[in-house]
């Protein structure tokens, strides 16, 4: 099958699957993953090596256009408006899951440092929209309910400066775990990845909002603002710093700073679903089906100690921001379902250390396509335990 | 031209406190729901109402934070067959379904200004502020375009 064939039966056999998998209430990403399990080169062999090989391109492309949308988590209004216990929560969360199963990773499965932090960075994110569809599917309303959304909707922002921080680490870990100077390096490295994120992105935010007087229709303004996202993310590459922060940190900034910075995300709605069901295709494609055997024991640690750090850290926020007890008792429940941004980060490991990164990936694939099965069900559960489930639903 | 000189001065506005059946009776008797603005008490502009937003009545949820989702399926809403109760129409307020983040004029922008934002952001009308930020006019599309054809003598 050549490239071009490829893309259009990855679309459209995307597009159908999602619509089948809908009617037993299942998100879409759940469905692409699946396609690209079967047809990758584990199974079916459907998918040309051209796509394949391209995998990393639009992994970087759609984490770069991922990251532009989060860095709207950081607008002056949002954050406001979010409130005090959202923000306690969701750091707690994230940062109870990154702790428990780098822990988890080094005390009991003796996995090095550096693998299990990367493990650990993986597990503080969630699935929005798993959480969103399920919120849907019940018509769920009331406190408990804006608090999941709200948690899980800024959870993404906080996974992708703890996978920074991890990256950075483990970078520097792996290379100078001989050099003398170690900590000094370790310490130099993360700071530069995250403070050269920082600046690249304030920089081509303000290129962004200086040239944007010359754009004059809608299609201008998309292949504008396309462009800078891939200038962002190509520089980022180039100067070896984060794509995940500098593109965050260039939506952040764009939002607080320009009067119209709402079109610029607007703008991308109309191409980012091909990209992003590309994406979890070939995520489900890249899967090393003769690894999954030997990661039994890996998965099952990753499974319960992601679940148990997000209950705690969930729950610790709830009580520092005195948040009701429902919220205390059952919103980390909310929180079980992985998915995107999981994987993006998990294709970085992947690419970044060639040695452990198809160990990373493919359990993290294994265990997001768990998470997005029995994920909704945890969520459904918590929901009506804090009585947000109208009868009848 | 300045935008002030071509806008209609005579706009119905509501209130963040307007339920949604004032809302509709309002504009009962229009064919097309307009673009409505929101003020305050002063006059001053907080948000916009569009038919986008009263179909989002329809929908399960939608809060402004779905707008950070990513990866989001889209919400397939059948509005002939949904149940929606009637309560909603003084349930709902227009605080409730507004938008917030919106693109307004000031009344001293030049008219070409006007016609290029309404092409970038793909919109026929916008509410014109002066500069303390209070509700002063809407201009549409068409007054732009009347004013072009008044210039060039085609009507007086």
């Amino acid at each position: 099958m050549n490239t071009i064939l490829g893309l259009g039966f990855i679309l459209t056999a995307g597009l159908f699957s999602a619509k089948l998998i809908k009617r037993i209430k299942f998100p879409a990403v759940t469905a692409y993953l699946l396609l690209g399990i079967l047809i990758g080169p584990s199974l079916f062999k459907l998918v040309p090596e051209g796509i394949l090989n391209s995998s990393g391109l639009i992994s970087n492309i759609v984490l770069g256009i991922i990251a532009f949308g989060i860095g709207q988590n950081f607008s002056r209004y949002h954050l406001r408006k979010i409130g005090r216990p959202i923000i306690w929560i969701s750091i707690l969360e994230a940062c109870g899951a990154w702790a428990l199963v780098t822990s988890a990773f080094l005390l009991i499965l003796k996995q090095p440092f550096y693998v299990s932090l990367l493990f650990g960075a993986i597990a503080s994110a969630t699935a929005p929209a798993a959480t969103v569809m399920v919120i849907r599917e019940y018509r769920a309303r009331g406190n408990f309910t804006d608090t999941l959304l709200g948690v899980v909707a800024i959870d993404d922002a906080w996974c992708l400066i703890i996978f920074a921080i991890s990256l950075a680490i483990s970078q520097a870990v792996y290379t100078h775990m001989m050099a003398a100077s170690f900590l000094i390096k370790v310490f130099f490295n993360s700071l530069l990845s995250i403070f050269g994120a920082f600046v690249l992105g304030a920089i081509l935010a303000m290129l962004l909002s200086l040239l944007y007087r010359f754009i004059r229709t809608q299609t201008e303004l998309l292949i504008f603002t396309l462009g800078f996202i891939f200038l962002n993310i190509g520089l980022a590459i180039w100067l070896h710093l984060s794509v995940l922060l500098s593109s965050m940190f260039l939506g952040a900034i764009l939002i607080n700073s320009h009067r119209y910075s709402f079109k610029f995300f607007d703008a991308l709605k109309c191409i980012d679903s091909p990209l992003f069901l590309l994406f979890f295709v070939l995520a489900g494609a890249n899967l090393e089906m003769h690894i999954l055997p030997k990661l039994g024991i890996i998965g099952l640690t990753y499974l319960i100690f992601r679940v148990i750090g997000k209950m705690m850290g969930a729950s610790l926020g709830a009580k520092i921001s005195n948040a009701p007890e429902s919220i205390r008792r059952y919103l980390g429940l909310g929180l079980v379902p992985q998915a995107g941004v999981a994987l993006g980060v998990a294709l970085i490991a992947k690419s970044d250390f060639p040695i452990v990164g198809e160990m990373i990936f493919t359990t993290i694939i294994a265990t997001t396509v768990i998470y997005e099965l029995i994920g909704p069900l945890c969520t459904k559960y918590a929901l009506h335990k804090a009585g947000e489930i109208p009868e009848g639903h | 031209m300045q935008v002030k000189e071509v806008m209609s001065k005579e706009v119905i506005t509501v209130q963040r406190s307007t339920t949604l059946k004032e809302l509709l009776k309002s504009f009962g008797k229009f064919h097309i729901f307009p673009l409505v603005p929101v003020v305050d008490g002063d006059r001053h502009l907080r948000g916009i109402v569009s038919f986008h937003n009263l179909v989002d009545i329809f929908s399960s949820y939608h809060p402004d934070v779905l707008k950070l989702v990513p990866f989001l399926d889209e919400e397939e809403v059948d509005i002939f067959k949904i149940d929606i109760s009637e309560d909603i129409g003084n349930l709902v307020v227009v605080e409730d379904i507004m938008e917030t983040e919106f693109v307004s004029i000031p009344e001293d922008a030049a008219i070409e200004e006007a016609y290029k934002l309404m092409r970038l952001h793909l919109k026929e009308e916008f509410p014109v502020i002066n500069k303390a930020g209070w509700l002063v006019g809407m201009v549409g599309i068409f007054d732009i375009i009347q004013a072009v054809f008044r210039q060039k003598g085609i009507i007086k």
